[in-house]
């Protein structure tokens, strides 16, 4: 079904960010490719989907690539398109309707099929995926794990025989990734192939048949599910590869102590918008120093916990008070900083260096280079922000807070997408800096960096679910 | 495989893509300017001026990112028709809109599409373009002055119409709004070389 | 209620604009304009008719009443205002009626219908979709400024850089995506919305068409 032959890719030339590839997918058969971020797994999977070498235009291919009995070099991305249906890693930026329906449709009305068949495409797709509660929605009412389902209800109307993933969990909790798996399932007992590149590992073992393990470029190992599954802990740390089986959360969950004289104290935190209850009655304290963590599921409302923290928006009722004294909105403002999950849209000067010096009228050269060192920036700063890797605009981020002087630090999904390596290391920043004597808050579905930082979480639930 | 970027032939489905998204913005920066000008009368007839002020980072990195026969035009007549469609223009828009963006267009085209003086004085004429808004002040005249004696409102009402929608009032918009054009697009140069050249984005 | 074809609207909406530009008759464009909003009740959008009626009341009220006795100051401001505003009633109606009565989809069947050339489509219908996402957007950059103390001078730099940044990503990824489900197909492309002329849009348009020929006779 799918054939690389000896292939190599270079987006600027000398890369090698593909080296002599060879890959034989074969129909029906589920595939996944692992490695760290850069090893080359999302470029296999645009040499299948054709973006090689018809979207990325600057990049030099050599070698053979046929799909489903293509070319892909000869043919068009069009042809290509009704074969292999690719689901990409971020879940707002691939739709093209506001509205559930149109989109899955999308496909189908593009390559001219008669709208008779494009309705009975529609109901089968809605049918077979089970996703009838999505028609009728806007798509920006959707959850991340919706819009994913529906980026992939697109390519199944079109009938694929092929599904490309390009890391589709990346932004996504727990119960929109066993709703993935559920999708995945399915076309694996109808027989379709299926590629998936992924750091997630665990909601995959039972549904893969082979595993290619890529490094710098090169395919270096491939295993079967058997083998797969059997590689031990240190085995799979020594790949950087995330766990395998499903984790447990270590730290014990808290209910927050009250009259604490140090710290941050929150009493009875309620939020609503209009009548609209977001969560009722929240207690929480963390030391300086301390690093805790907050889960929850989608939608219980811990994105508005943090911003709330954080002063951006007003509590309803109840209180945050630090080091024993209550602090309004705008005061918290002073005191905090919030590390997004796109740091992209925080990030405002045209160097490192002066970002530093922007988050204060009063950084010394020395303080700003301290803490750059720290973070492990100090080679970077004449670059600009944006052309930083994602690691280290995070990193850049939380420079700025540290020098503005804020001792509550809250970070938002800290390691969405990481490999283990990255997620290894965004652990030991936020170890790092709360050692510097701040107040760490991570919010976070990922179990694997909560058990690596924290010793007590709390939970948010929502209204909803009361 | 190496296919260099041209700048001819039809724009691809990445390049339509991208106008969708700069128009949006456009679009978006215009509005904001639009329900400021329902403030005051003197707003509203210095909104092309206002506009041209603004626009120009999104309308420059459009000319940047798409180096194609079209791309303008195709912006233009996205902001127009959505702003015909939801009646909040009359169809003077489209035409006045749609007439600055060919001359535009045959600016680009005429000096290779990468020149930056090329660029500025398309982005002049685009800007200019937006004067369609107010513009039926001056085509209405007629029907507002015969509104006036109807109501019989008096000489001096006939005069305070006189004073704002004369030739001179709509030269002076028009001055300002390539004045204004001239300076945002100044301003979308330094923010070029500021960010978008150095973060390697174009 | 009544649901007319996509197509009408827009040529209503020309005819609109053509009935003001040449009436100059007030009986002609109060009928029309009652006309209009009794289109945008039956359509279902009867809540928005009210408000309209009553702004389009407010404005004759203000001319005919207000005006002639208030202090000329404040009426040479706002004369242009109101005039032109009464002038828009018409095309704002209809403009209402298409925001409560048409989706994209209908608007983009209906484009396609008229032979509209696709890539146009595709633009607008991309441009459409992502002014929520500008808003979006607008809101994380908002809430990253106010916790970074921003001089009031970097303001609109610190907004528009960050809008700019993500606007070509996303253009990026967007397309990279249509062009894997096929946008670049050159095969004539179909709509599951089926659109037809019914009676009620013969109707509207005959209407729209018998008020352009008033206008021109009745002066």
């Amino acid at each position: 079904m799918i054939e690389i032959k000896d292939t190599s890719f270079d987006y600027v030339k000398g890369q090698n960010t593909l080296d002599h590839v060879n890959i034989n997918i074969g129909k029906g058969e589920c595939v996944l490719l692992c490695g760290e971020s850069g090893c080359g797994k999302t470029t296999v999977t645009k040499l299948i989907n054709g973006l090689i070498p018809h979207f990325e235009e600057n990049g030099e291919l050599r070698g053979k690539v046929t799909v489903a009995g293509l070319d892909t070099a000869k043919a068009e991305l069009y042809q290509l398109s009704c074969h292999v249906g690719s689901v990409f890693q971020n879940p707002k930026s691939q739709f093209f309707h506001t509205d559930a329906e149109s989109e899955i449709v999308f496909g189908l009305e593009n390559s001219g099929t008669d709208p008779a068949i494009i309705r009975q495409r529609l109901d089968d797709t809605v049918r077979e995926l089970g996703i009838s509660s999505m028609l009728g929605r806007s798509v920006f009412s959707m959850s991340g794990g919706e819009k994913q389902m529906l980026a992939f209800a697109s390519v199944y109307a079109m009938g694929a025989d092929i599904f490309v993933l390009d890391e589709p969990t990346a932004n996504l909790d727990e119960g929109a990734i066993q709703l993935l798996a559920r999708l995945i399932r399915k076309c694996k007992t109808d027989g379709k192939t299926v590629v998936i590149a992924e750091h997630r590992l665990y909601f995959l073992m039972e549904l893969i048949d082979r595993a290619i393990y890529m490094e710098k470029g090169r395919v270096v190992r491939e295993f079967t599910r058997e083998q797969f599954s059997a590689l031990t802990d240190s085995e799979r740390i020594s790949m950087g590869l995330r766990t395998l089986t499903k984790t447990a959360l270590i730290p014990r969950i808290d209910h927050g102590q009250q009259n604490v004289p140090k710290g941050l104290e929150v009493r009875g935190l309620s939020f609503r918008y209009g009548k609209q209850k977001v969560f009722t009655g929240l207690d929480l304290n963390a030391g300086y120093g301390e690093i805790i963590g907050i889960i929850g599921k989608n939608g219980a409302g811990k994105s508005t916990l943090s911003r709330c923290l954080c002063g951006l928006i007003k509590e309803s009722d109840g209180e945050i008070l630090l080091d024993g004294k209550r602090l309004k909105d705008r005061a918290r403002r002073k005191e905090s900083f919030l590390v997004m999950q796109d740091v992209n849209h925080q990030l405002f000067s045209d160097s490192v260096t002066n970002e530093c010096h922007m988050s204060s009228e009063d950084v010394s050269e020395e303080r700003a280079d301290h803490i750059l060192s720290l973070l492990d920036l100090a080679d970077f700063k004449d670059k600009h922000p944006m052309a930083l890797s994602g690691g280290q605009k995070q990193r850049l981020a939380v420079a700025t807070a540290i020098l503005s002087g804020k001792k509550i630090l809250v970070f938002d999904e800290p390691s969405s997408g990481l490999d283990y390596r990255r997620m290894e290391s965004v652990s030991s920043m936020l170890k790092k800096i709360a050692a510097d004597d701040r107040i760490i808050i991570v919010v976070s579905h990922d179990y694997e960096l909560l058990n690596n930082i924290c010793d007590r979480c709390f939970c948010v639930t929502g209204e909803k679910d009361q | 495989m190496n296919v260099q970027k041209t700048s001819t032939g039809k724009m691809n489905g990445k390049e339509l893509i991208t106008v969708g998204i700069f128009s949006a913005i456009y679009f978006a920066i215009n509005l904001v300017f639009m329900v400021a000008g329902g403030i005051h009368p003197i707003i509203w007839l210095m909104m092309p001026a206002f506009i041209a002020l603004c626009t120009g980072v999104p309308y420059m990195l459009l000319c940047a990112k798409v180096p194609k026969t079209g791309a303008i035009t195709l912006m233009g007549l996205i902001t127009g028709l959505i702003y015909f469609a939801t009646g909040t223009f009359t169809i003077v828009i489209l035409l006045t809109f749609l007439a600055a963006c060919i001359i535009a267009e045959i600016i680009r085209k005429a000096t290779g599409y990468k020149s930056t003086v090329g660029n500025l004085f398309s982005y002049v004429v685009f800007s200019v373009g937006m004067i369609g808004s107010p513009l039926p002040i001056w085509l209405f005249r007629n029907d507002f002055l015969t509104q006036i004696r109807e109501q019989g409102m008096g000489e001096h009402y006939v005069q305070v119409l006189d004073g704002l929608a004369t030739g001179k009032m709509l030269v002076i918009m028009i001055l300002l709004t390539i004045i204004c054009a001239f300076v945002g697009s100044g301003l979308s140069k330094i923010m070029f070389r500021k960010h978008f050249e150095k973060a390697g984005m174009v | 209620m009544l649901k007319l074809d996509p197509r009408t609207c827009l040529i209503l909406l020309v005819i609109a604009n053509v009935v003001i530009f040449i009436q100059n008759s007030a009986v002609i464009e109060i009928v029309w304009i009652g006309l209009l909003l009794v289109l945008l009740c039956i359509c279902g959008a009867a809540r928005s008719a009210a408000k309209l009626a009553g702004v389009f009341a407010g404005c004759m009220i203000l001319q005919y009443i207000i005006f002639p006795i208030a202090p000329k100051a404040i009426v040479s401001i706002f004369f242009i205002f109101i005039s032109y505003a009464r002038k828009a009633m018409p095309c704002l109606i209809v403009g209402t009626l298409i925001m409560k009565t048409v989706s994209v989809r209908e608007l983009t069947a209906a484009l396609l219908k008229w032979k509209v050339p696709y890539s146009f489509i595709i633009s607008l219908s991309v441009s459409i979709r992502y002014f929520p996402a500008i808003k979006e957007e607008i809101g994380y950059i908002r809430d990253a400024m106010k916790l970074r103390n921003i001089k009031f001078a970097d303001k609109f730099e610190c907004m528009i850089v960050p809008i700019m940044m993500s606007a070509a990503a996303t253009s990026d990824e967007l397309s990279a995506a249509a062009v894997t489900r096929g946008i670049e197909n050159p095969c004539e492309k179909t709509s599951i919305i089926d659109i037809k002329y019914g009676i009620a849009d013969y109707i509207c348009i005959a209407a729209g068409i018998l008020f352009t020929v008033l206008a021109v006779v009745i002066r």
